[in-house]
């Protein structure tokens, strides 16, 4: 199985909105779309999905086309729900739109709700429900047929702490089941914990994309998190480290290599100071994609 | 097929538990038990009444001040409160007559009559109410006066009193119609005709509504990646109108109810008795026909209208042209109604396929209408719907995930 895209093009009148973005996913797991809002992630979805028609390009799915009576699941950004209709009944007309009979919907619609500890609100109506649980009956819509390839428009924006560890499992948990899933999020964060491959948008362009890992290796090691019990910046500063960031117990500095991780290291001791945590890292997704964007601006 | 019944159904199940629908069903309900209840009430009354000859006087509050300064009229005040017998007739001052029109300014009960001379002596009448809804007839007292000093001129030159009252006297007459207008058919087409207007409005509402919702509340996005917008579209007219049909119906069996228990045998108004003998088979199959048709092509106007908006807000003014098209068509085919005599424009609604579905009800119930006309009417009216629905499927597709600035017709165009 395999999602490819290939050159998709879309403007809203002089206005590129997205530009030739390209990208193919070959085995299950979560591909990630970053970028800024209004960077053109749900433009590329919608494109990919038919809702919009692109200028230039094409998406399929297993080589075909994708049309709606493949078997995919989206949950768009901005959640549609019917507030005015009970929890049951709209899931089960939303799983019948998908080609599913009414109790097979219903089965699925209890069995997700119930996963998801929301199966007690079934008779409840919609609008009477908290906002993180409202989100929950929408992923459960998006999921209640079973799709293979899943697509999740900012899953994780509006959640609390515990929403968010719910939908977390429930992505690892997809994933174990083999789905496909392709993420947008400007949550950076949240994109490097899942996502294998990623696109990163900005105004409509692609910036940078490819294997996460090896986007983060290309740029080696270049920060160190060091957590001491003693003042250290004025070693730091005398060593050559950049503070990229003072925290309440560690401080992150920007090294050139493991080099100059190490000279610090024998400094640090030397003064008579052992650190509890000393960590030589990679650069963040999200400093890769501020480099990227402010390059960009 | 199966996504469009999966669409009705739940449109249909949604709109039938909406407050709006219940509380609309029970208002019409209840206006219909009242409609039919008033004539039953009516003859009750009128068989409770006693008998004229045990009639109490009534206590009339109405006050007329008569002011004959030159005594130009004889027993004016004697006559008038012989024939206006809710008034009280006093001689009034010609002193006060400021005064008096300051009572009249502000209480309707009163009124002036002042009898001046003219140019050639003659008597010269004014009478003041505070408004024209308010006092005496100033017509009826006028006549009485003029008769009266007819009556006393003719007296004091001599001429005996039988041929006065002969002078004065009017023929008889009778007024008869010799076509066979049915009142009922009449009054039942008029009915009908409101009704399919506001069944056709209402529900039209509805579709509108319930599309600019879907799309404003984001719903349209989960739904457009199930379904075709064509189906989505289609099922969720058909689940309204089936909804205004069984609204529609569903009144019509109460009504039907309500007339068999409440409307008393040979009731009749304005001498015309009220029976439901102009509706055939005939005419209430294809008023069926035509409120089904009627409700087809202006839901679907009224769906496009819905999908234009972004903020529900916005949607009346975006169902301003077609609120305008279905005022226009009702009211061309009730002017048509009233205005028996003009056949031209009679024929002109019944066959534009906006106005048709208002006129042809009242038509098939009151006028002969030849098996031709009624095919070429409901032809035409079909054609419409086919094209109408084309469209705006088209236009729906195209605006539905349009958010954001207006959509302009131009840009549709293009989509399209």
């Amino acid at each position: 199985m395999s999602l490819k895209v290939q050159n998709l093009r879309k403007t809203f009148g002089t206005k590129v909105a997205v530009e030739n973005i390209s990208f193919e996913m070959t085995e299950p797991g979560v591909f990630g779309l970053i970028g800024t809002n209004g960077a053109g992630k749900t433009t590329t979805i919608r494109m990919i999905l038919g809702i919009i028609g692109a200028d230039s390009g094409s998406s399929s799915w297993n080589g075909k086309p994708i049309t709606r009576e493949m078997n995919f699941g989206y949950m768009p950004e901005e959640r549609g729900i019917y507030m005015k209709t009970t929890v049951l009944e709209q899931l089960v007309y939303f799983g019948m739109l998908r080609g599913m009979i009414r109790h097979e919907a219903r089965s699925s619609a209890i069995a997700l709700m119930e996963r998801l500890g929301v199966a007690e609100y079934r008779n409840v109506i919609t609008e009477k429900l908290s906002k993180g649980n409202q989100q929950k009956i929408q992923l459960i819509s998006t999921l209640i047929h079973n799709p293979e390839l899943i697509f999740l428009d900012e899953p994780f924006s509006g959640l609390d702490p515990v929403n968010i560890e719910m939908l977390r499992k429930l992505i690892y948990d997809l994933v174990d089941e083999g789905k496909f899933i392709v993420m947008s999020s400007h949550q950076m964060a949240t994109v490097e914990e899942y996502c294998k491959n990623i696109v990163i948008l900005h105004k409509g362009r692609t910036i940078l994309q490819g294997n996460l890992r090896q986007i983060k290796s290309g740029y080696g090691h270049t920060n160190l998190l060091v957590k001491t019990e003693k003042d250290i910046s004025s070693i730091a500063e005398e060593a050559g480290l950049r503070l990229i960031e003072k925290r309440a117990d560690e401080s992150e500095y920007r090294i050139d290599g493991d080099e100059m991780a190490g000279s610090f290291l024998t400094k640090l001791i030397d003064a008579g100071i052992y650190p509890v945590k000393y960590e030589i890292k990679e650069p963040s997704l999200s400093e890769i994609f501020i480099e990227k964007v402010g390059a960009e601006v | 097929m199966r996504q469009i019944m999966t669409v009705f159904a739940f449109t249909f199940r949604e709109g039938i538990r909406k407050k709006v629908f219940i509380v609309s069903t029970i208002i019409m309900m209840a206006l219909l038990l009242i409609l039919t209840a008033v004539p039953a009430l009516i003859q009750k009354s009128e068989t409770d009444e006693p008998e004229s000859g045990a009639q109490e006087p009534s206590v009339t509050s109405k006050v007329c001040y008569y002011v004959d300064e030159n005594g130009l009229i004889d027993n004016a005040i004697e006559t008038l409160s012989s024939k206006i017998t809710d008034t009280r007739f006093e001689k009034g001052d010609y002193s006060k007559i400021h005064e008096y029109k300051e009572t009249i300014k502000t209480d309707g009960n009163t009124s002036l009559i002042v009898v001046s001379k003219d140019q050639t002596g003659s008597p010269f009448i004014t009478v003041t109410n505070m408004d024209f809804m308010s006092g005496i007839s100033s017509g009826y007292a006028v006549d009485v006066l003029s008769d009266l000093y007819i009556y006393n001129t003719l007296e004091s030159r001599g001429i005996d009193k039988d041929t006065i009252e002969f002078a004065q006297s009017r023929l008889s007459y009778a007024e008869e119609f010799a076509g066979e207008m049915d009142f009922s058919g009449y009054l039942l087409g008029i009915v009908i005709t409101m009704l399919v207007f506001f069944a056709v409005y209402f529900y039209g509402y509805g579709v509108s509504m319930s599309v600019a919702t879907e799309k404003t509340s984001r719903v349209m996005e989960t739904l457009i990646v199930s379904a075709k917008p064509s189906r989505i579209l289609i099922g969720k007219c058909l689940g309204m109108g089936a909804l205004g049909l069984f609204q529609f119906i569903f009144m019509i069996a109460f009504g039907t109810v309500c007339y068999k228990f409440f409307i008393p045998d040979g009731f009749t108004v304005f001498g015309m008795e009220l029976t439901l003998s102009a509706f055939t088979f005939k005419s209430a199959l294809f008023t069926f026909i035509y409120f089904l048709l009627g409700y087809m092509l202006y839901s679907m106007l009224n769906a496009v209208s819905g999908a234009f908006v972004s903020k529900i807000e916005d949607l009346n003014s975006a169902m301003m042209p077609v609120m305008l098209i279905e005022l226009l068509s009702f009211y061309m085919g009730y002017f048509s109604m009233m205005s028996s005599g003009s056949n031209v424009l009679q024929k002109i609604t019944m066959y534009v396929p906006f106005s048709s579905p208002f006129i042809m009800p009242f038509i098939l119930l009151n006028k002969d209408l030849s098996d031709l006309d009624l095919a070429v009417s409901i032809l035409i009216l079909v054609i419409s719907i086919v094209i109408v629905t084309v469209l705006s499927i088209k236009v729906y597709t195209a605006s539905v995930m349009r958010y954001g600035k207006r959509v302009r017709l131009k840009d549709l165009y293009k989509e399209t």
